[in-house]
């Protein structure tokens, strides 16, 4: 009956307790959204920069990401191939070699990054081919083709159908010189990349660098970065029993991880300052009511219930509100995420800005549990916990004062 | 005949100093099993002290008060709850019934916090509204009830949990003469019937005039005890 009372209770003053609710509420649903909306962000991001040339993972030789010289090589990429294949979460793995290499025509030349690629997994893997803006790109069976940066194109002065010559140190210490034409013309947004990076055929790069079967990297993917993440500790392994090791997205873009760390530092300051604000105006609201209720806790005392009792009581009272008022909010900041994570938030006039960065023109916010929870279990804990406050009044209480109290 | 209270040299003092009131002063009382006594005494006399030492609602600043063969010196706030719970009933000058339960609610509070159980509780509860003829008004809640029917539901809550004692202060003071004729005529019949004791503190002629025995305060004293 306890319970039935302190439910009653709350309901004395319907319209404070509504709005008592409306505030938690409106608080849960906005930290649920929020909450969806930064880290879906944050996983559009990681996703987009990542599938534009790092692949969701990569496995290379030991000191290969700090000192990426071509002498550095996985000698037998094919079976690593095959054990990445039993791995479920890969869905694709594209063996890459790359080298820095001068590429001419005529008489100008400038320094690039050539990256061999198999086309076909590299598709499954990159959005490269996606940004090819004339020509095509590269595909299975090409043998002497090369895609450029539109910058780079640009500053040698070539188009479609040009020879190119690139020159370059081989695997073993040798002069790499070839003669490749061009098919395509990439444009990724990304300053660097358009100025500076060139691919041919990973079969065409063994043969001119001498790479003997030799790769520097495998990239791979899964269905979802999460997917892929999860997998890191088995992906560790089967790198460490072929001798190499295995960078998370977090080793292949630290300033992604940085960048999110810190945004995220600051988004935390405003959720708790936006649950420090409700909570204090719930708990006065809470307060106020045993305040006015002091002289009813007094009769109470007087006919043989507990200061704890009351106090529970009391506290109840603060749960079911809590409880109610976030429950709602819940529903419905899940009800307008889900909305907008099947259509998305488009940040008009931002494309480009986001294009620079591989990122889609909307923005898709993403629930998962902790997302939905996170928040508002805070919300509640401290509510709850702060109810401390009112509990204590209620415990100092003596019957006969109390009954001598207004309200 | 037994006591039900026994209040040895009771003095009470409120406040410090070139403050202090003295309340109470040295009062020796001895409430028997049976008795309906009525406390009286003008404003100011000690009545509500009184009883509220004899309810164990407050304690004195020295002496002591025995109820029901337990001394309260010494007792924590825990312990004054269980003794006003299962040995004590109050009926109030403003009824003060829980406003969010119904009639039949309110009186099952009281068991609730004893731990009868629920079959029981409930049974005793309108066995209890029958005595104090409310039992069509079981479901109702205070604000639909006039201030005689709250009134009659109180005795009817303080009587439910069968206390060695039952202490009314003012208990006509809101309530019209027919209304508090005839609530004093129920305690008196209830105090007849099953032999519950009633100490009233009241001003009221008409409540007096039902009383066994008549206490007089004066100035925190005993100014008079006898038959009524």
């Amino acid at each position: 009956m306890i319970a039935a009372l302190a439910w009653r209770n709350i309901w004395r003053q319907p319209i404070r307790t509504a709005l008592s609710m409306v505030g938690m509420g409106f608080a849960a649903m906005l930290l649920v959204f929020m909450l969806s909306f930064e880290f879906g962000s944050y996983d559009t991001i990681k996703t987009g920069m990542l599938r534009i040339s790092d692949g969701f993972g990569q496995i290379q030789p030991k000191g290969y990401k700090d000192d990426p010289a071509i002498d550095k090589v996985i000698e037998e990429p094919t079976a690593l191939m095959a054990d990445l294949a039993g791995v479920g979460a890969v869905t694709a793995s594209s063996a890459r070699d790359m080298a820095f290499v001068l590429l001419a025509r005529g008489n100008l030349s400038f320094a690039a990054a050539v990256t061999g690629i198999d086309p076909v997994q590299e598709n499954r893997i990159t959005v490269v081919s996606s940004y090819v803006k004339q020509g095509r790109a590269l595909r299975a069976g090409d043998r002497d083709a090369i895609i450029l940066g539109d910058g780079l194109a640009r500053n040698l002065g070539v188009k479609l159908g040009d020879r190119i010559t690139l020159l370059g140190s081989a695997r073993d210490g040798s002069v790499a010189a070839d003669v490749l034409r061009l098919v395509g013309i990439f444009k990724s947004n990304i300053p660097e990349m358009d100025r500076q990076v060139a691919q041919i055929p990973l079969a065409r790069f063994n043969e001119t660098f001498q790479m003997n079967g030799a790769v520097n990297t495998v990239a791979l993917s899964g269905r979802t970065l999460r997917d892929i993440t999860a997998a890191s500790g088995r992906l560790r392994r089967i790198a460490a029993r072929h001798g190499l090791v295995y960078l998370d997205w977090a080793q292949l873009q630290p300033a992604i991880k940085q960048g999110i760390a810190l945004d995220l530092s600051t988004a935390m300051t405003m959720y708790a300052t936006l649950i420090f604000v409700v909570v204090f105006i719930i708990l006065n609201t809470l307060y106020m009511s045993v305040l006015e209720r002091t002289r009813e806790f007094g009769v109470l005392l007087a006919i043989g219930m507990k200061p704890r009792q009351i106090g529970r009581m009391v506290w109840m009272e603060i749960i079911f509100l809590s409880l109610v008022g976030t429950g709602i909010g819940v529903v419905l900041g899940m009800i307008l995420t889900g909305w907008f994570q099947v259509h998305g938030i488009s940040f008009q006039g931002l494309q480009e800005v986001y294009a620079q960065f591989g990122l889609p023109s909307r923005i898709y916010p993403h629930m998962t549990p902790f997302r939905v929870l996170f928040g508002p279990l805070v919300m509640l804990a401290a509510v709850v916990l702060l109810a401390v406050i009112p509990y204590r009044r209620v415990l100092g209480l003596k019957p006969v004062s109390a009954m001598g109290a207004g309200g | 005949m037994s006591n039900i209270v026994s209040c040895r040299n009771v003095s009470k003092v409120f406040g410090h100093a070139d403050l202090a009131v003295q309340a109470l002063q040295g009062i020796n009382l001895d409430i028997h099993a049976g008795d309906f006594a009525t406390l009286a005494g003008p404003s100011g006399s000690g009545k509500t002290t009184l009883l509220n030492m004899i309810g164990a609602l407050d304690t004195p600043s020295s002496g002591e008060v025995v109820i029901d063969g337990q001394p309260l010196a010494r007792l924590t706030a825990a312990q004054l709850s269980e003794i006003r719970l299962h040995k004590v009933g109050f009926v109030f000058q403003a009824y003060n019934l829980i406003p969010v339960l119904s009639a039949r609610e309110n009186i099952e509070f009281v068991l609730e916090l004893q731990g009868v159980p629920g079959a029981e509780r409930k049974e005793r509860a309108l066995n209890a509204l029958a005595d104090v003829a409310l039992e069509g008004l079981a479901d109702r809640r205070p604000a639909q009830m006039s201030g005689g029917q709250q009134q009659r539901v109180a005795v009817a809550r303080a009587l439910v949990s069968r206390p060695a004692i039952v202490l009314a202060d003012e208990p006509t003071a809101n309530l019209d003469s027919k209304t508090s004729e005839e609530l004093i005529a129920l305690m008196y019949r209830l105090n007849q019937e099953r032999g519950t004791t009633f100490v009233i503190g009241t001003h009221d002629p008409g409540v007096m005039a039902h009383s066994k025995r008549h206490i007089q305060l004066l100035d925190g004293r005993i100014d008079g005890d006898g038959q009524g």
